[in-house]
């Protein structure tokens, strides 16, 4: 495979193109023609498919917009383009099964299958909005309290020591390593010192991952994300945190994140987009696993219902072709504290769990409020897990999904964002107060009673 | 001949656009009926269908295109006839310092465009200095700054202070937007509007232009 050395080659050498061609005429119209050849359908009554050529087409049809593709380097408009060879090895040289974390707190990490009834592994954290300074540490302690979370992925600092955190700024590097030192304290008081962190969200640039290459701050057994820019682009930035990463040992995570409505088109043309996404993200840089986050144009939620067929048909595209370890991203438009949250979380675990991805979750109101804690990361959890044991198939799986989607998705643009993490937490012994724990127990029966599964 | 020029906008087509534009010159349509009534209804109607996602943004590019196409036939047209004519609302837009995702902010650009606004478009990780010389420049009425980070929200309450402490906050209306930025957020640093989505954007900037004179 590409050494990260011929990635910067390629970027200072590639075929030059101004980018809105490339947005156009490039991503646009491949994405366009490739749907259409390929006779890729979005069905709304269908966000779990159980269409075995459709899920297969959409991987060939991505395949092929990896390579007319490729990736276009912002800094220097050069295209940077891998072969079918190079491609083909970056998947049989991804790795299936990953150890993550240290100690009796490490995991196996691995890549899942269609209707895997392994159990997942349980990302807890809200990555969206960033955090107060003043919550974040009983906030990260929430999640890390969870005995059936397994790895951490919690967000950025908005304020450090009183001042705001700039992109490009010192306060990068501080917040940082704050939000680090704050993870490591809550790693800690849990009990759980040697947990896996996928981390480093307070920096946009590089700066913050420069900071943290240190074994106070982040070891070789954490993970940083790594994201293409939308669509099928990087940037000196992206590439200099793969730079850093490689050489220190830590994991490299691809983060995809494309728009439906954007370049790429509708959802069938986003499904495409994410598989030469992951193809290339892994010979770019060298990632070991992967985050799948569509975004629908209007909201950052990821339970949006052709958000959840980008799930679907993405994750089980790559296990069918290409068996990437994904994280599907569990992002809802309601926040912590209310009920419809329940709703979108059951709908978007088990559309990941069913169709090849591991849930990391949640974060809330389409990203814009952090109103989100522990317990319903602890739902999320459960409804995982009962997904993959009791070996839920994909027609039942969507007859569930369409179910609880119609009891959300007219609400998504107006959700009922919740309350702040102090309102709905003891924040001395961090944990629920009696009134969203009664909500907890309240929607986790009634999801429970309608969908058959045994939480 | 409106329905020509309309169409030519929805299909995207530019050469169609310019040709549809000059029949109707030919034809003796009124240039600025031919601008309101055609290319604007098309290019609403564009809005309208990316609304529904029954359209993408490369679309909606491509009728901002072939609407310039047009215009640059009809606008010279309609000026020579009446210069007072076309009167637009100027905006300077801009992705903030800091932050290179700009899908969002383009897709407010277009609509504002396809709304009748006069777009100063100048991308993404746009320096706040920048965005407010342009705005001197040319005039604009509204700035209108976008971020996807939160880490680059704190730039917006630069901006607004810095035309404060140049004695220029009162010439602009400054609107503000962006996945994690929100009404309450807008409203506490002092900007003028805010939009949740495109749509919301454009309806807020007629709202602001009735309510609040830029002097």
């Amino acid at each position: 495979m590409n050494s990260i050395w011929e990635v910067i080659d390629k970027a200072e050498t590639g075929q030059y193109m101004e980018e809105r061609d490339f947005d156009l005429n490039v991503v646009a119209k491949l994405c366009r023609d490739l749907v259409k050849e390929y006779g890729i359908k979005f069905d709304p009554a269908q966000i779990i498919t159980s269409d075995d050529s459709m899920v297969d087409n959409v991987f060939e049809a991505g395949l092929r917009l990896a390579l007319e593709a490729g990736i276009f380097c912002i800094d220097t408009k050069r295209i940077i383009r891998f072969d079918e060879r190079d491609l083909r090895e970056g998947t049989s040289s991804a790795p299936t099964s990953l150890i993550i974390g240290q100690g009796k707190d490490s995991r196996i990490l691995y890549a899942r299958g269609v209707e895997d009834e392994r159990d997942p592994i349980i990302c807890g954290g809200q990555a969206g909005a960033a955090i107060p300074e003043e919550w974040y540490l009983p906030m990260a302690l929430s999640f890390m309290k969870e005995p059936l979370v397994d790895m951490i992925n919690n967000g950025g600092l908005a304020v450090v020591e009183g001042r705001k955190v700039k992109t490009n700024t010192p306060l990068e590097i501080q917040a940082t390593r704050r939000e680090l030192r704050m993870l490591r304290e809550a790693a800690d008081r849990a009990g759980r010192p040697g947990i896996h962190l996928l981390a480093g969200e307070s920096s946009v640039s590089a700066l913050g991952d420069l900071a943290i290459a240190s074994d106070k701050y982040m070891r070789t057994s954490d993970a940083h994300l790594v994201a293409l820019l939308n669509e099928l682009k990087t940037d000196n930035q992206r590439i200099s945190k793969v730079v850093n990463f490689t050489e220190y040992g830590a994991h490299n995570v691809t983060l995809v994140d494309p728009i439906i409505g954007g370049y790429a088109g509708g959802p069938e043309g986003v499904a495409v987009c994410f598989i030469a996404s992951f193809l290339l993200g892994r010979v770019m840089y060298g990632s070991e696993y992967h985050v799948i986050h569509p975004i629908h144009f209007r909201y950052m939620s990821t339970s949006a219902v052709e958000c959840m067929w980008n799930l679907n048909i993405v994750g089980q595209a790559m296990s069918r072709n290409a068996p990437y370890i994904l994280m599907g991203d569990v992002w809802t438009s309601a926040g912590a504290g209310s009920e419809m949250v329940f709703y979108e979380i059951a709908a978007n675990t088990i559309t990941n769990v069913v169709t090849g991805s591991h849930p990391l979750g949640c974060s809330a109101t389409n990203g814009k409020y952090p109103h989100a804690s522990g317990l319903e990361t602890r739902f999320m959890a459960e409804v995982a897990l009962e997904t993959a044991r009791s070996g839920l198939k994909r027609e039942n799986a969507n007859e569930m999904v369409v179910k609880l989607a119609s009891l959300y998705k007219d609400r998504q643009a107006k959700p009922d964002i919740g309350k702040p993490f102090p309102e709905l937490y003891d924040m001395a012994r961090v944990v629920p107060k009696p009134e969203w724990n009664a909500t907890y127990l309240k929607m986790k029966r009634e999801i429970a009673e309608m969908t058959g599964l045994d939480l | 001949m409106l329905d020509d020029l309309a169409n030519s906008v929805i299909s995207g087509d530019a050469n169609r656009a310019a040709e549809a534009a000059k029949n109707a010159l030919t034809g003796g349509v009124d240039p600025l009926n031919a601008i309101t009534n055609g290319l604007n209804r098309g290019m609403k109607q564009v809005g309208e269908d990316f609304s529904k996602l029954k359209v993408y943004l490369p679309e909606v590019m491509m009728a901002a295109e072939a609407m310039k196409a047009a215009l640059a036939i009809l606008e010279p047209a309609a000026l020579k006839k009446d210069s007072t004519s076309i009167k637009k609302s100027k905006v300077v837009i801009a992705t903030i310092a800091g932050d290179i995702h700009d899908i969002g902010k383009n897709i407010v650009s277009l609509l504002m465009r396809a709304n009748g606004f006069e777009i100063y478009d100048l991308g993404r990780d746009v320096p706040i200095d920048a965005m407010i010389s342009k705005a001197m420049d040319v005039n604009a009425e509204i700035i209108a700054a976008s971020t996807l980070l939160s880490t680059s929200m704190p730039y917006m309450e630069d901006m607004i202070a810095l035309l404060k402490e140049r004695g220029l906050r009162g010439k602009f209306i400054i609107m503000v937007g962006g996945g994690p930025v929100t009404k309450e957020w807008a409203t506490s640093i002092g900007a003028d509007g805010y939009g949740d989505d495109g749509d919301e954007a454009v309806k807020v900037a007629y709202e602001l232009l009735q309510r609040v004179k830029p002097n």
